[in-house]
This record gives structure tokens, C-alpha cells and sequence, in this order.
């Protein structure tokens, strides 16, 4: 059976379009794990990297904190979380332990950039909201977070894409996403199931990169656009 | 330039710790000269009792001066089989059954009989079946004691008015397998509400059967866990599971390389090693996270392999 008959097979068994293994049901479960990991790690880290940022300190905990993130392998982490709550009680195939692992991933990112993307507006601008009589809230609402905005979205982007290729790994510690069908595919020897696995993330990553650019450009101030 | 003395020294002492090392591990090894040729790669499934086997063999050939690499954890079947049959691998601690299954021959509870319709099979690929092992490990379709209590269960035939309310789980490659789902479904009719992909019998399989989120686990007969928890293993009343004898699976190009000596030291292994061996090391390995290595050595110096 050549690759492609694989996948056409695999494509047209009813499984797979309807139940708990359908591609609906395995897309749907992949995209709220994301979304959640990614909000969970915003409400975890922003608060924190506004502050720093607005106090113009912490760039270099920024730093630390995005190469510790990028040095801790996110399958070390799910394999550990895993563990750890399923002795605390956590069930076979609930989503924690992803999540753990995928909010600890979002979190460099999306903390970095925003301490960054604070501490780049121009002192001289904010003198002048000062001086204006703006007071330190409404520099902070008023001028520092729309002129950060951009880099703020492009850190959730980055975090955001990560975290879709990543929530794959999920499927080795008997939870469910796309990462399902790599990992079944795999032990079956299912070609077909694999590719369309592989195929979806991608796609499902390029789609989160294409909106999140949108988004990002559409967050953009005016005066900050690049001149058409 | 003079080297100092003291670097001449350690230089001396490393030179002949090293021709020590080279000697020691000669020890268990017969009279004469040592094995010469490629080093024979000997791999295991991705589960703790191939991999103590696998060691078994390991560490016993190369007590006996033949040349070993290991491929330990390599994968499930569908991985190791083309692996074996593509030369990447020599050796491997196979189950006649289960094998004898996958190579489409007729497997069935006459352990001989498997035996020989498994090694037919793969003659013509270049793969040699030495002797059986009487250590048997078979697919365990278990349940926990509370369940098998509530259900009043004691075989798999038992499963039948009741599977329709319960989750199955096991490996991922469970649904394809004649001796997992797809047997347990032509042999005993039974469909399962659903089945829930875990691991090969290990942490994730146990975990979830001690969690409640599977009512029914596939672990294996010799698996520890399954007396340290006091669970059921339902008896396969309807013989869905063939002999599942422990073999070495051995390139034939290997054999002809080594010649009998080789065949005769497995065969010693095969011949000393016993079911209920196999369940104690499981749980040694399983329960108490011991190595698998330490527990293969412990093994063959019981048995007299080792000083």
C-alpha cells in the first residue's frame, strides 16, 4: 500500500470523522488545551512583566527566564508532571499534566516580550505623558501598553505556536489532541494516520500564526504602522 | 621534553589496568581463543521483561568474550521485526505466539507446534528461532478486585454481559493486534464501550486501572503488579492466547558466523529460565525500580552462568 492509499484509507474510515478518536474531537481537545495553556501562563507571568517593565527593571530576569525555557525540555516536564499528579490523585487521560508542561513553555515568551516591549517605548515619550499630568496608571494604560502592544502580541504568537506543535507530546502520557494520531499511528504502523496527524498540527500551527499576525498588526497603534 | 616521572606512571598503571580489563572480561569464557567477529547487536522491546532478557543475553555473551552492542528499549514489534529482518539488529528475546501471529503462521497452545510454524515462517527472511525457553508470558486481560467482585469475573468469557459498559485499555497498537482487541472481539465477541490508548503494561496501563478510568487493562501474565495489587487476571477460558515461549530470535548470517557454540550458550539461558523467574523480576523491576541490568546479572549468577 503506497503512502498515499494510506492516508486515503485512513481518511475515509467513519471513525474518523465521527466519536471520540474523529479528527473533530481530537482537533477540538488540541485547540482548548492550547488556548487555555496560554491564557493560564498570561494571567500567570503579565501582571509581573508589566510591573518590571513599567519600573524599567528586570530586563536581565527576563533574559535569564526566556534561555531557562528554552533549555527545559518540554517532554521532561510532562514526564514529571505526569507523575507527580497522578500520585496526587489526577486521572489517566485528564489534561494537567499537558498543561503543566505547556504553560511553563507560554510563559518565557509572552514575559519576555512584554518586559521588552515596555522598556523599548522612548523615556522622552513618557517624560511628556508626565509632564502632561498623566498620572503613573495612565502612563502605564495610556501610553506604555499600546506602544508595547505589538511586541507583546508577537510574544503570545511565538508562545502560541509553540505550544500547538508542542501539546503533541501529550498523546505519549495517554492523553488525547493530534498528537494521538502521530502516537497511535506510529505503534500501528498506520502511515495514513500519522501524515494526517503530522499534516493537521502544522496546518493548525500555520493557522494560529497567520490570526495571531492579523491580531498583531491589528493591535498596532496607528501612528507605530509601517507606512504603506 | 622528559615527561615527569609521575605522568610515566600513571601512564604505566592505566596501560595495565587496561590489558586487566581486557582479561577480566575473558572470565567466563572456555578454554581457548576468544570469539572474533562483528559485534552481535542484541535489542529489546520497549518494555522491562524484554529488556531484562535482552541483558540476560547481553551480559552473558559478553562474559563469554563475543563482541555486544546493545539496542535495549528499541520499540514495539511493528518497529523491531523489519529492524531484525533489515540487519540493523542480531538478536532479540522473542515470544513464539505473538511472533508466530505476526508472520501469519499458525500459532496455538502446543508450545512445540507454535514453535515450528514461527520458525518456518521465518526461515526464508534470514531469521533463526533457536530453542524455546519453558518461561511462558502471555497478554493478561486484568481487572481489579473490586471489579472482578462486582461483576463476579473470573474468566474473559465473563466479560460478556458486561463489556459493553466498560473501557478497555491498553498499548496503542492494541486495536490492530489479533491477541488484543481484535481477538478479544472475534474469539470472544466482546465490544468494549471504548478503548483508551496507554502504554505497554507499564506505569500509565497500571496507573489508570488503579485510578478507575479503565475498567479492563491489558498487562501481561508475568507482570508483578498484578499479585502486589491483589487484581484479577481473567482466565482466557476460550484460548485466545497461543504458547507465548520466550525464544531467541537470531539473524541466521550471525549464527553461521559464531557456529554452535554461540546456539549452545543460549540455549543454556533459554533452558535455566522459568515463568516464575520471569513474574519476580518483573516486579523487581516494575515495583521497586530496580535496573534491569543488575537484575539480568543477579539472574545468571543465581543460576551459575557467573561466579
Amino acid at each position: 500500500m503506497t503512502t498515499w492509499e494510506s492516508v486515503q484509507e485512513f481518511l475515509s474510515e467513519p471513525t474518523t470523522w465521527s466519536g471520540p478518536d474523529s479528527i473533530w474531537a481530537r482537533l477540538g481537545e488540541h485547540i482548548w488545551v492550547s488556548v487555555a495553556a496560554v491564557i493560564i501562563a498570561g494571567i500567570l507571568v503579565l501582571p509581573l512583566a508589566v510591573w518590571l517593565g513599567h519600573i524599567r527593571h528586570g530586563s536581565g530576569i527576563a533574559t535569564a527566564l526566556v534561555n531557562i525555557g528554552r533549555a527545559v525540555p518540554s517532554f521532561g516536564i510532562l514526564a514529571i508532571a505526569f507523575l507527580v499528579l497522578v500520585q496526587m490523585g489526577a486521572g489517566v487521560g485528564e489534561p494537567w499534566a499537558v498543561l503543566v508542561a505547556l504553560v511553563a513553555l507560554a510563559a518565557p515568551p509572552m514575559f519576555t516580550n512584554t518586559v521588552a516591549g515596555i522598556q523599548a517605548v522612548q523615556p522622552a515619550t513618557i517624560e511628556s505623558a508626565r509632564g502632561m499630568g498623566l498620572t503613573e496608571r495612565e502612563v502605564l494604560t495610556g501610553v506604555e501598553l499600546p506602544l508595547s502592544a505589538p511586541l507583546m502580541m508577537e510574544g503570545l504568537r511565538i508562545a502560541f505556536v509553540q505550544v500547538i506543535a508542542t501539546a503533541t507530546l501529550g498523546a505519549l502520557v495517554a492523553w488525547g489532541g493530534l498528537g494521538r494520531y502521530i502516537v497511535d499511528g506510529f505503534a500501528q504502523q498506520d502511515m495514513g494516520k500519522l501524515i494526517v496527524g503530522a499534516v493537521l498540527v502544522g496546518l493548525l500551527a500555520i493557522a494560529a500564526e497567520l490570526g495571531l499576525s492579523a491580531m498583531q498588526r491589528a493591535t498596532t497603534p496607528r501612528g507605530m504602522r509601517p507606512a504603506r | 621534553m622528559r615527561k615527569p616521572f609521575r605522568a610515566r606512571a600513571v601512564g604505566a598503571i592505566l596501560g595495565l589496568a587496561l590489558v586487566a580489563t581486557a582479561c577480566g572480561s575473558g572470565d567466563g569464557a572456555d578454554e581457548g581463543t576468544p570469539p572474533e567477529g562483528d559485534p552481535i547487536r542484541v535489542a529489546s522491546f520497549n518494555f522491562n521483561e524484554s529488556v531484562i532478557v535482552a541483558e540476560i543475553y547481553a551480559q552473558g555473551l559478553e562474559a563469554n568474550g563475543y563482541p555486544v552492542e546493545r539496542q535495549l528499549n528499541l520499540g514495539n514489534r511493528e518497529v523491531v521485526k523489519p529492524a531484525l529482518e533489515e540487519g540493523e539488529i542480531d538478536l532479540i528475546p522473542e515470544y513464539t505466539g505473538t511472533v508466530a501471529g505476526f508472520l501469519g503462521a499458525e500459532a496455538s497452545a502446543d508450545s512445540d507446534a507454535t514453535w515450528e510454524a514461527a520458525s518456518a515462517a521465518w526461515e526464508d527472511m534470514g531469521i533463526t528461532l533457536l530453542a524455546y525457553s519453558p518461561a511462558q508470558d502471555k497478554n493478561a486481560y486484568v481487572v481489579t478486585g473490586e471489579t472482578a467482585e462486582e461483576f463476579s469475573l473470573t474468566t474473559v468469557s465473563d466479560l460478556q454481559s458486561v463489556a459493553g459498559e466498560m473501557i478497555f485499555g491498553g498499548p496503542p497498537e492494541c486495536p490492530e493486534r489479533p491477541l488484543c482487541l481484535q481477538g478479544l472481539q472475534d474469539v470472544y465477541g466482546l465490544e468494549f464501550a471504548e478503548f483508551v490508548p496507554l502504554d505497554v503494561g507499564g506505569p500509565i496501563t497500571v496507573a489508570a486501572l488503579e485510578g478507575g478510568e479503565i475498567d479492563v487493562g491489558l498487562l501481561f501474565t508475568t507482570s508483578g503488579v498484578i499479585a502486589a495489587n491483589e487484581w484479577v487476571s481473567l482466565e482466557d477460558d476460550m484460548g485466545l492466547n497461543p504458547a507465548e515461549n520466550i525464544v531467541p530470535a537470531i539473524r541466521t548470517e550471525v549464527v553461521e558466523a559464531y557456529g554452535d557454540d554461540l546456539v549452545a550458550l543460549l540455549d543454556s539461558y533459554s533452558e535455566a529460565l522459568t515463568t516464575e523467574d520471569l513474574t519476580a523480576m518483573n516486579a523487581r523491576a516494575d515495583l521497586d525500580q530496580e535496573d534491569p541490568a543488575l537484575i539480568a546479572e543477579e539472574w545468571l549468577t543465581t543460576n551459575g552462568f557467573f561466579e
